[in-house]
């Protein structure tokens, strides 16, 4: 069990470090897809199955598909960048990012609960997370359908405008 | 898995725990690798010769008595061809992209039951997982175009992702049906749900109104899902040469082919494991005897659902892209949608004749009116001018 | 024998972080876009950790991550969406061009 949690971790991190330092866009997105493999494998250890199907089901065949569509509608379709591909206050952000990991590190550190708690012996079934969206959780379930209509219908005028303009 | 270990057990009483373990996991694993890429290998020759006897010719038949050696004949012609890497081409993603078309493929087969208990993971999310699994053999398609660097590659690519991200929405909305029906995602209690009826047939899901459209519509989608022929506009020779593996030769050429013929038989046993009753028919059940028999209606099931997915490739001609996304959106997606409330329907009217007219009106009166709304042309008479 | 729940944050932590320093210090918006995506995967992460840990009711932990990964789902079509509405605009999608708000 450590070694495999050892092994999903290093692809993982992997997967994200190459996902935000490579220099060609289409091998970022291989890389995202990696890393969300990595989280997906993640969840099978914890026994979460439901969930890591639906994230291979959801970031691998439709986010990172979309991202890959994007790349091709937006830049030349090797993915290949300019010469600096760094934004402009860019140790800005790797100063933030260092500092708030390290925060979160020394807090996670301190806390001496989080390391005694005993491993779950939880396994979902499908049914007990279907039987909860529709009981419990039947609002958010329901606002979520409206959300991701009105995703739906936002993102289509957006990428449309164009064309409606032209009318 | 669990079979495989209790008969182990059963045998070799005071053989060590461990190994037992270990050889039952390895047995699964062993009949994938080995026995799905036979049947792939063979389901080539079977093709080509229906079609040859489709197109009035005799197909393969100099490699031993019938062509029955041409797939080894084959198989050793790619392994020995040049492995040409294009010189712009990406190489690393270049290489990756027949691996992971593979990979998924074979996964596909991990869901499948061939007998009772004979099922190498029963996964409780069973067909969840074959539509992840399946969808990510796009990735596989997108990249082997885009690291080519070709034009015909590329658009290949580009058809593909668009033609499997559209196709994917009525397939899993007609496993729906199904899953509704059935109470589960499991693929062991999907078929555990078929069994009765009269000889283990008349319980099958594709007896029943919805089970009927839910099995076209599935099938329709496999088919694009796995881009067979009339959907094959990944690939049309005529007008992008060979689509997404133009750029490919030798073994790599051969590994995305088995990845697609993999993935279409796979896809094959899912129908006839949620449609077709799986390993059910007469005289199926446990122990050696009923086991082999259900082996052998599974393996029949297979061989027919195969046969029928290369009658139609013989027998249909090509879509067009436009054609091809607006079947997808227009007349599939809105039939599964109206395929679940036919289920629905169909669990709740209690009198049994009564379900069945109930909800084969609303699917048929659906149906008609979907394919009149979705005609773009009104279909003219045929004339016929130099006949007088 | 699983480890225990302190290398799940800690792992989900060092996720984020990586996500966060996409984010702030590419250029090109599409990277942004993964940055985050990379973000709302380590929180999920941690979600799904503190169900497995029995840190929470029942399901409610598990809930609270596939609500999670739908609205990423929207969040990233939405997402994409502008990037491609403000290509058409700018010809480019260079974070650090979208500037005529600038006095």
């Amino acid at each position: 069990m450590n070694a495999a949690f050892w092994i999903i971790s290093a692809i993982t991190v992997i997967g994200a470090v190459m996902a935000v330092t490579m220099r060609n866009l289409v091998h970022c997105v291989l890389a995202l897809i990696l890393f969300f493999l990595g989280i997906a494998g993640h969840y099978f250890l914890l026994r979460a199955d439901f969930l890591a199907v639906v994230q291979i089901l959801l970031y691998i065949g439709a986010v990172a598909v979309l991202i890959l569509f994007a790349i091709m509608l937006t830049r030349h379709v090797t993915g290949t960048e300019g010469p600096s591909e760094l934004g402009g206050k860019w140790w800005a952000g790797m100063g933030t990012a260092i500092i708030i990991a390290g925060l979160l590190w020394w807090v996670i550190g301190r806390d001496a609960v989080m390391s005694m708690l005993p491993a779950g012996e939880a396994k979902t079934s499908v049914v007990e997370i279907g039987k909860a969206l529709i009981s419990d959780w039947v609002v958010p379930f329901e606002v979520l359908g409206v959300l991701l209509t009105a995703a739906l219908i936002g993102a289509v005028v957006i990428a449309l405008e164009e064309v409606i303009r032209r009318r | 898995m669990e079979t495989i270990y209790q008969a182990l057990r059963s045998w070799f009483a005071n053989a060590p725990d461990g190994v037992l373990r270990g050889v039952a996991i390895a047995i699964p694993i062993l009949f994938i690798i080995m026995v799905f890429p036979l049947i792939f290998a063979f389901t080539t020759l079977v093709e080509r010769k229906a079609l040859g006897r489709i197109q009035n010719r005799y197909g393969p038949n100099r490699v031993g008595r019938w062509g029955i050696l041409q797939p080894i004949a084959d198989g050793l012609k790619l392994v020995l061809k040049e492995d040409i890497v294009p010189a712009k081409a990406d190489k690393v993603v270049h290489f990756l992209a027949p691996v992971i078309a593979v990979i998924p493929s074979l996964l596909l087969f991990s869901v499948l039951p061939i007998a009772p208990g004979l099922v190498p993971v029963d996964l409780n999310i069973g067909i969840l997982f074959v539509f992840a699994i399946s969808t990510a053999s796009v990735l596989a398609l997108f990249m082997g175009g885009w690291a080519s660097r070709n034009k015909f590659s590329l658009l290949g690519a580009m058809r593909a992702v668009a033609q499997v991200v559209s196709y994917e929405v009525p397939m899993v909305l007609s496993a729906v049906a199904v899953v509704m029906a059935a109470g589960s995602l499991s693929t062991v209690t999907i078929i555990h749900a078929q069994s009765g009826g009269v000889l283990n047939v008349t319980g099958w899901f594709v007896f029943r109104p919805w089970g009927l459209v839910g099995f076209v519509l599935f099938t329709i989608g496999a088919m694009a899902e796995s881009a067979r022929t009339p959907f094959d506009i990944p690939e049309a020779e005529s007008e992008i040469i060979a689509g997404y593996h133009t750029e490919y030769s030798s073994f790599k050429f051969a590994l995305f082919q088995m990845g697609e013929y993999l993935a279409s038989i796979a896809m094959a046993g899912i129908s006839v494991t949620m449609f077709l009753g799986g390993y059910l028919g007469p005289g199926s059940g446990p122990g050696l005897f009923g086991g082999l028999i259900s082996m052998f209606w599974f393996f029949l099931k297979l061989a027919a659902m195969i046969m029928t997915i290369i009658w139609i490739r013989g027998t249909w001609p090509r879509v067009r892209v436009d054609q091809l996304l607006a079947f997808a959106w227009k007349v599939l997606l809105p039939m599964s949608i109206i395929n679940i409330v036919a289920v629905g329907l169909w669990r709740f009217l209690q009198p049994r004749p009564l379900a069945w007219v109930l909800t084969t009106v609303w699917v048929v009166g659906w149906f008609i009116l979907l394919t009149k709304l979705s005609a773009t042309e009104k279909i003219q008479k045929r004339e016929y001018r130099y006949i007088t | 024998m699983s480890v225990p729940l302190n290398y799940y944050l800690m792992l989900s932590a060092f996720l984020f972080a990586i996500g966060l320093c996409g984010a702030l210090s590419r250029k090109n918006a599409i990277i942004v876009l993964m940055g985050i995506e990379i973000m709302f995967n380590a929180g999920i992460l941690n979600l799904v950790a503190f169900w497995h840990y029995k840190l929470f009711a029942s399901l409610t932990a598990q809930m609270f991550a596939i609500f999670a990964v739908a609205i990423a789902a929207a969040e990233s079509a939405v997402g994409l969406a502008l990037v491609i509405a403000v290509y058409r605009h700018y010809k480019s999608v260079d974070v650090d061009e979208m500037k005529s708000l600038k006095g």
